[in-house]
């Protein structure tokens, strides 16, 4: 028997590779999107902090605005720096 | 003395000679009037005997009808075969009647001459008229020996008349007379009609001796002209011509029937009611064809007019309400009818009952039990959800486009209706208003349709359960064309109910975008296994159903490194598969023949595993794919079925690579499971039972602690505590169909309204 695979669509499921499963900003899981998004992946992105801690982008942004003076992570309470990889 | 008697004989005898009928009743009357029998009323008088001989007379004609005349009229009543002899029988004994009834009344023209000679002016049976008094006892006489099966005769004549003149009856167009079969010119047939008329006219028989029979006889004609109408057709509407019919044909026959009628009767009274009895039968007709009218909805739309018509015209729409239901509940309502076949009949039923009575409680009525039969079916839902989305001309998808929001009766409007107050009518008394009238009455289909789920997250819940079969299982599916079909769905049921599925086709365009990025990543390869992926969104896909599968290692390979691509495009992102689920299209060369077959990842990883050793022990197989063994057979015969693998010995499977002669009965025995028409995913019900399960270990503590419980009890103790956490809700009815399944199961004994367990 010759056996010819002429196409093998797969199904997968795709996560964010993060410590966590939930934003511990909004409490939504990282694969789902923050509550101001409607859709997940490259429209609602996550970020990482320095701190190694990470969050939704649209989460992390709102806090900092929310804290115009010591711009803190708000799991470690360190000073939140942009992780850029 | 002696001279006295002479002078009476001669006098009796000039008497007799006047009225020969005093000899004897049988006598025929002398038809001379020349002789006017002057001199013997001049004795009478003389001898003041006018009432003596008046009555002697008057008993004699009775004796003569009695005796003689009305016998041979009677005896001619006889039941005969050939029906075109009825016709000339009936006109020659009426002759024969009225004969005998002018010889009578010359005998009365002479009594009135005895009368006014001697000033008489007594009554005769209440009556002044003396011609009068004959008519009456020759009709008491005619009735007091009345057969008992008179009538057929008359009914027969007069039918034969009657279609003599209906130019709707088939005979009449040849152009010969129904009757004597001659050519119509030469007949004589409408005139002995007209003739027997007159004369019956004249005695005053007409009523008396034909009006029962005839009023019997127009009633049955009418029905039976309607039901040949209405016969299986439905695509005309007959109102106007049935009543034009009814004039023409029906009531100017019977008017110049009545034109002899002396007893002039309101002619005008029989024309309602007879315009009545029309409107009846022929409603009556159409509510007895109803389910089929409605079936063939919308071409039977005409008769659906005619009907609405004529309702407010007779008092039948409750017997319409009992008909249809019964009809229902016998042509629909059991299980030999598909489900899809429930929902066709009941989208008819309530386009044609919006015709019928637009006010929708009628609609009510009758949809209600066919609402709780649907909520019966396991299928429903799927099958509307199906229906829906369906390709083609399709009711269900028809009313889709008409594009109105669903109402669910919970979010009544209290003010709905208050603009059009204008056109308000009161519902009519007939029909029993049901525990939710008050709430707006929707006609729209889709509405009803959730309403009988009373939720809409149940049915978009199963849409989604669609979608994500149709997506995963046909990759190359028209995502435009469910994206519309997405758009209708949203004017239904609200953005926010259906933007799960939103996600679900956005994944699908984007694996698309992705696999072209992959393709030209030049870093990775699939020239052995050319490879594409559906790449989900997890948190907005349907629950998938857990299936273990160990795929061939050349596979596990390609895969890592389609996950190591994705990985370099989409950064801090990786892939986890769905070993089990996908496609696969194949190329089997063997040693006779070559097959292209699309497959599921398993059946495909299974000849994989026989292109590298031609022999495999259930129990190798199964260890190897990390598949039980009881599910792995079952894949195994799929390829079994197609002839590639077989099974020599138990548990030992071997490719086979030519086909033995008798390729027939390649193992027809074997059941082949149809890989198509699997769910990928855990139905929402499945899913809801399993929540419910949930609750069981509740309701067995309560009623061992309790013993028996009223289905609110249980309820409302289960919302103290099980309720509690993250759990969604469970309503009443909800409850109560699932302690009935329990029920079902023999794990509850339900009685007098309360729920124990068994002992
Ligand atoms: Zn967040
Ligand atoms: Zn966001
Ligand atoms: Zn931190």
């Amino acid at each position: 028997m010759k056996l010819t695979i002429k196409n093998w669509t797969g199904v997968a499921t795709w996560r964010w590779v993060a410590n966590d499963d939930n934003c511990g900003i909004c409490r939504m899981p990282f694969d789902g999107c923050c509550p101001d998004c409607k859709l997940p992946g490259d429209d609602c992105p996550l970020v990482w902090g320095q701190c190694s801690h990470c969050f939704h982008m649209h989460c992390i942004v709102k806090w900092l605005q929310s804290q115009p003076v010591n711009q803190q992570c708000p799991m470690c309470r360190q000073p939140w720096k942009f992780n850029n990889k | 003395m002696n001279n006295q008697n002479l002078d009476l004989k001669s006098a009796w005898i000039t008497i007799k000679e006047a009225f020969p009928i005093l000899e004897s009743p049988s006598k025929i009357p002398d038809n001379d009037f020349d002789s006017a029998p002057f001199e013997a009323i001049s004795i009478i008088k003389r001898l003041n005997l006018t009432q003596q001989i008046q009555d002697l007379v008057i008993i004699k004609i009775e004796e003569r009808l009695r005796k003689e005349i009305v016998p041979d009229f009677w005896s001619h009543f006889k039941k005969t075969e050939n029906e075109a002899a009825v016709f000339h029988e009936f006109y020659s004994v009426v002759k024969f009647l009225f004969h005998n009834y002018v010889q009578l009344d010359l005998i009365i023209n002479k009594l009135i001459l005895l009368r006014e000679a001697s000033n008489f002016t007594k009554p005769v049976y209440n009556q002044t008229c003396l011609h009068e008094a004959l008519k009456l006892i020759v009709r008491a006489v005619l009735l007091s020996q009345l057969p008992i099966d008179h009538e057929w005769m008359i009914v027969n004549f007069y039918e034969t008349a009657l279609k003599m003149q209906d130019p709707e009856e088939e005979n009449s167009t040849s152009g010969e007379c129904v009757v004597c079969m001659q050519e119509e010119f030469s007949c004589s047939c409408r005139e002995m009609f007209e003739e027997t008329n007159k004369k019956l006219g004249k005695m005053t028989l007409l009523e008396p001796l034909v009006g029962q029979a005839l009023t019997d006889l127009i009633y049955s004609y009418i029905q039976t002209h309607i039901q040949k109408i209405c016969k299986d057709n439905f695509d005309n509407s007959h109102i106007e011509s049935l009543e034009k019919w009814l004039q023409t044909v029906v009531i100017s026959w019977l008017k110049k029937i009545y034109f002899h009628n002396s007893a002039v009767k309101a002619m005008d009274e029989f024309d309602k009611k007879l315009i009545n009895y029309l409107y009846n039968t022929y409603t009556k007709i159409r509510i007895d064809q109803l389910f089929n009218i409605i079936i063939e909805y919308p071409d039977s739309l005409p008769a659906l007019d005619d009907l609405r018509l004529c309702l407010p015209k007779t008092d039948l729409k409750p017997h319409l309400t009992r008909s249809l239901q019964k009809a229902i509940e016998t042509r629909l309502l059991h299980p030999g009818v598909s489900t899809f076949d429930v929902l066709t009949a009941y989208v008819a039923t309530i386009r044609s009952l919006r015709i019928l009575d637009p006010c929708g409680l009628l609609l009510e009525t009758i949809t209600q039990p066919v609402h709780q039969y649907l909520r019966s079916r396991e299928d429903t839902i799927r099958c509307v959800v199906g229906s829906l989305t369906e390709e083609g001309p399709n009711d269900l998808a028809e009313e889709l486009v008409r594009g109105e929001a669903v109402q669910v009766d919970e979010n009544i409007s209290v003010d709905e209706g208050v603009e059009d107050w204008e056109t308000w009518t009161p519902d009519p008394v007939d029909v029993v208003p049901s525990k939710s009238s008050g709430l707006p009455r929707t006609s729209d289909i889709i509405s009803m349709l959730v309403n009988v789920y009373g939720s809409k997250e149940l049915f978009v819940n199963e849409y989604r359960t669609l979608l994500a079969d149709r997506l995963l299982s046909q990759y190359s599916c028209d995502t435009e064309k469910e994206i519309r079909y997405l758009e209708l769905l949203k004017l239904r049921f609200g953005d926010s109910q259906l933007h799960f599925c939103e996600v679900m086709l956005k994944d699908i365009a984007d694996s698309k975008r992705i696999n072209q990025h992959i393709q030209q990543d030049l870093s990775y390869s699939d020239d052995d296994i050319p490879m594409s992926a559906m790449i989900l969104s997890a948190q907005f896909w349907p629950a998938f159903k857990d299936e273990k599968l160990e795929l061939h290692e050349k596979l596990v390979k390609q895969m890592e490194s389609y996950t190591g691509a994705f990985e370099t495009l989409k950064g801090s992102r990786t892939l986890c598969w769905k070993n089990h689920l996908g496609i696969v299209d194949l190329e089997i060369e063997l040693a006779d023949r070559t097959l292209n077959l699309s497959v599921s990842p398993v059946h495909a990883t299974i000849l994989m595993h026989f292109q590298d050793q031609n022999t495999w022990s259930l129990e190798a197989l199964s260890k190897v794919m990390h598949v039980p063994s009881t599910i792995l057979r079952r894949k195994l015969s799929f390829w079994q079925s197609h002839g590639i693998i077989t099974e020599p010995e138990p548990d030992v499977f071997y490719l086979q690579e030519e086909q033995e002669n008798n390729e027939n009965n390649i193992q027809d025995d074997i059941v082949v499971e149809d890989f198509e028409s699997e769910s990928a995913m855990a139905s929402a019900q499945d899913q809801r039972e399993e929540e419910l399960q949930t609750f069981w270990s509740y309701i067995l503590g309560m009623l061992m602690n309790l013993d028996t419980l009223p289905l609110e009890r249980i309820h409302q103790m289960l919302k103290m505590f099980a309720f509690q956490g993250p759990t969604i809700e469970c309503n009443l009815q909800e409850l109560k169909v699932f302690l009935d399944r329990k029920v079902r199961e023999h794990q509850l004994i339900y009685s007098n309204g309360l729920y124990r367990l068994p002992k």
